[in-house]
């Protein structure tokens, strides 16, 4: 999700210079035409090509245009350049929800609940607690929670057994205790070379919805803002600092820079991730290396199961679409309940829909794929983003805190959780 | 347009004003208007070039100092409500402090390296050209080439100079990851890339000046540094004048080192003043503000130019 917009105003010329069949064209024939816009990887894009065939062979009269999001750094700086441009699609199904602010900023979305079925279909696919992290602030939808990464803890199991570790932490101090263990000097050279984390704290927006937004959400906290307040200077987001610390401060986690990949080196036995990892590691691991994912760790005492950040992206049809109905449609076969499993089957991506684990329809996926459990375990416990305009602004600032509090100990977390709350309450006051 | 018209447009309306104008540029007849007319002609494609690429974003980045605008909604008119908000923003202070330091490392450490090279490629070296080449190579690099190898070099672990270090039995440094030693490491780094250019510059300046002007010192038993101090560096002075208003605007300018290699940090001690304004512009979508950090920056870097040349001349002619 890196931004630039740099690149926004020749991209909407580029946009709005592609060739491309208008629906007015297809409708010539009494034909409905959609344009359906997904993401680029070659799985997702499989699966909207698969879906959009097989509605296409049920109904002839709506047909459905599959295309990848134009090239972009990122696919938000597309849309929005193309909202810029007049050039969206009429659906789009890879939406960051905490983006959303964005488009209905723009007025370019649709409002979902005026379709008559609207919320009848999403309570039946989730739990009402989850579909409300999904409203937006006006108390309307613009967005269906579609698919769900949540972030977990990846451990290198055969790393944490060596040192003495038999189970994978939960807690603050299980955490703490294995990283003791683990982090250590290997070759006697009096510099360590063996840690327990590595954590990304590149000051990047986007990077602490990774870190320290799940160790927020599992130290009990829920929403960052009430309507134009901040409460995230609170008790939940203090834990989540003051855990960083104790990381970086006790050595756990080390400052330094590192070229390739630490974690499947042997040099760091853990790291915030989602499912998509899988793949990865199935691929490029070395025969004798073992991991498994844990929850992320949480204050110690914490009951109910722990929560995370699920890493969603959800579905928009653009106000642009001239056949709303018929895109709603689409999109309800979309996320119906066997393209869910081939959205599970061709690209590891959890579907947002409850009882994922006890339906029969699902369980022939789990059986052989049984490190996906797991995450359809922490589907419901994790929570989305705030959408909110100055979303980027304030994890910038919370970023910046970090690494002067938890990273560097420039300050104590106390002070940089206050500064963040502070700070970011001002960009909203001056918004 | 004939003669004892002039009364007679000064009393019509603007559009025939601005038509008389107009008629004074691109005159009827005559062998001279014609050619002026060819003139314009020629200049035409430049003239519009400058005003659609320079003069209206100029102009809009100015309307937008008083606006609030991210791209894909209407502008806000917002009065100087940006201006407040820069005025009280301590990360554009902090920025700007960070620029600073970083001209106060760059700037003699390029001075100093590029006048020494210079001098020393000024003389009959066996192999010159090729360390002329050599030295000039980085500046032609991709910038951010230039700032992924380094970046690669910097690794606190892996890099080749703690590498070396360490062989040295030297401690590791935390090039980019220690808030003490991150901008004195970007400044290295952007002297290294730079140095090129004005070695070439320096190399012209030297060779501008004239050789009785040594064979005479010499007679009169100058030393090699009396010869540097008394000739090279006075004469040289418009040479050192230019690079240091390029480094300067260089300096200030500073971007594409701390958006690859630090992201502004660590602790924000390389956040420079280009990079804060990039972020709010293109990641925060505050056109306004952004363009109102870009009228600052460049009123601090025409007032610091305007207080370099006041005082470097003058020592010169001093």
């Amino acid at each position: 999700m890196k931004r630039s917009w740099l690149i926004l105003i020749p991209l909407s010329l580029l946009i709005g210079c592609a060739p491309s069949r208008t629906a007015r064209e297809d409708e010539a024939g009494g034909r409905v035409s959609l344009t359906y816009w997904s993401a680029t990887n070659a799985q997702e894009l499989e699966f909207a090509n698969e879906v959009a065939a097989e509605w296409n062979r049920l109904h002839p009269e709506v047909q459905v245009r599959v295309e990848p999001v134009p090239a972009g750094q990122s696919s938000e700086e597309v849309i929005l350049a193309s909202i810029a441009s007049g050039t969206t699609p009429d659906i789009y199904s890879n939406v960051f929800p905490g983006a959303l602010a964005d488009l209905q900023d723009a007025e370019s979305v649709v409002q979902l609940d005026a379709f008559p079925d609207f919320l009848e279909v999403m309570r039946e696919r989730m739990p009402p607690e989850v579909l409300e992290q999904y409203r937006s602030s006006d108390q309307h939808y613009y967005q269906v929670a579609w698919k769900s990464n949540p972030v977990m803890v990846l451990y290198n199991t055969r790393m944490l057994r060596e040192a003495g570790v038999e189970s994978l932490p939960a807690t603050y101090s299980e955490f703490l205790d294995a990283a003791a263990r683990v982090t250590r000097d290997r070759d006697g050279d009096g510099q360590v070379d063996q840690w327990m984390a590595t954590i990304d704290y590149y000051p990047i927006w986007y990077k602490r919805l990774f870190d320290y937004y799940p160790l927020y959400l599992a130290a009990g906290g829920t929403a960052l803002f009430q309507g134009r307040r901040v409460v995230f200077g609170n008790e939940q987001s203090l834990a989540a600092f003051r855990f960083l610390r104790e990381c970086f401060a006790r050595g756990y986690v080390p400052v330094q820079t590192f070229q390739g990949d630490v974690f499947l080196d042997g040099r760091v036995a853990a790291k915030f991730t989602g499912p998509y990892s899988i793949s990865h590691l199935e691929r490029y691991r070395a025969a004798d290396f073992e991991y498994g994912y844990g929850p992320i760790p949480r204050p110690d005492g914490a009951a109910g199961r722990p929560a995370s950040y699920a890493d969603p992206k959800s579905i928009v049809i653009f106000k642009t679409c001239r056949h709303p109905r018929e895109a709603w449609e689409f999109v309800k076969f979309v996320i119906s309940k066997q393209n869910d499993l081939r959205l599970l089957e061709l690209t590891s991506q959890l579907p947002i829909r409850k009882g994922l684990l006890e339906d029969e329809a699902y369980a022939a996926y789990f059986e052989r794929n049984p490190r996906m459990v797991q995450f359809a375990e922490q589907l419901m416990t994790a929570r989305s983003i705030d959408s909110i305009a100055e979303l980027k602004e304030v994890f910038d600032i919370i970023a910046q805190e970090v690494e002067e509090s938890a990273v560097f100990g420039f300050k104590p977390p106390e002070q940089a959780v206050h500064d963040a709350a502070g700070r970011s309450q001002q960009i909203l006051d001056v918004e | 347009m004939q003669p004892g018209e002039a009364n007679k447009f000064s009393m019509l309306s603007k559009p025939a004003a601005a038509w008389k104008r107009f008629r004074r540029i691109f005159p009827r007849r005559g062998e001279s208007a014609q050619k002026d007319r060819a003139g314009y002609l020629m200049t035409f494609p430049y003239v519009l070039h400058v005003i659609v690429f320079l003069g209206y974003p100029l102009a809009f980045a100015f309307v937008l100092i008083f606006h609030r605008w991210n791209v894909y909604t209407p502008m806000k008119w917002v009065g100087l409500g940006n201006v407040k908000l820069l005025a009280g923003d301590p990360l554009v202070w902090r920025a700007l402090a960070n620029t600073l330091y970083f001209l106060l490392i760059h700037i003699p450490l390029q001075l100093a390296l590029a006048l020494g090279l210079a001098e020393l490629l000024n003389r009959k070296l066996r192999g010159r050209n090729f360390f002329r080449a050599s030295y000039f190579l980085p500046f032609v690099i991709s910038g951010v080439v230039v700032t992924i190898l380094w970046q690669q070099l910097y690794a606190t672990e892996t890099g080749l100079i703690n590498v070396l270090l360490q062989r040295l039995g030297l401690p590791k440094v935390g090039w980019l990851t220690d808030p003490r030693v991150a901008m004195p490491a970007i400044a290295i780094m952007a002297t290294w890339k730079n140095v090129g250019l004005y070695v070439v510059l320096f190399l012209v300046g030297l060779q501008a000046i004239p050789a009785r002007l040594y064979e005479a010192a010499e007679l009169d038993g100058a030393s090699e540094w009396q010869k540097f101090r008394r000739i090279t560096v006075p004469l040289l002075n418009p040479t050192i004048m230019l690079v240091l208003v390029l480094s300067t605007i260089g300096g200030f300018s500073l971007f594409i080192e701390p958006y690859v290699m630090t992201g502004g940090g660590p602790a924000g001690s390389t956040l420079s003043g280009i990079l804060y304004l990039y972020k709010q512009a293109f990641t925060f979508s505050k056109m306004g503000y952004a363009s109102t950090i870009g009228f600052f920056w460049a009123l601090i870097i025409f007032t610091v130019v305007l207080l370099q040349r006041r005082f470097v001349e003058k020592e010169a002619v001093e």
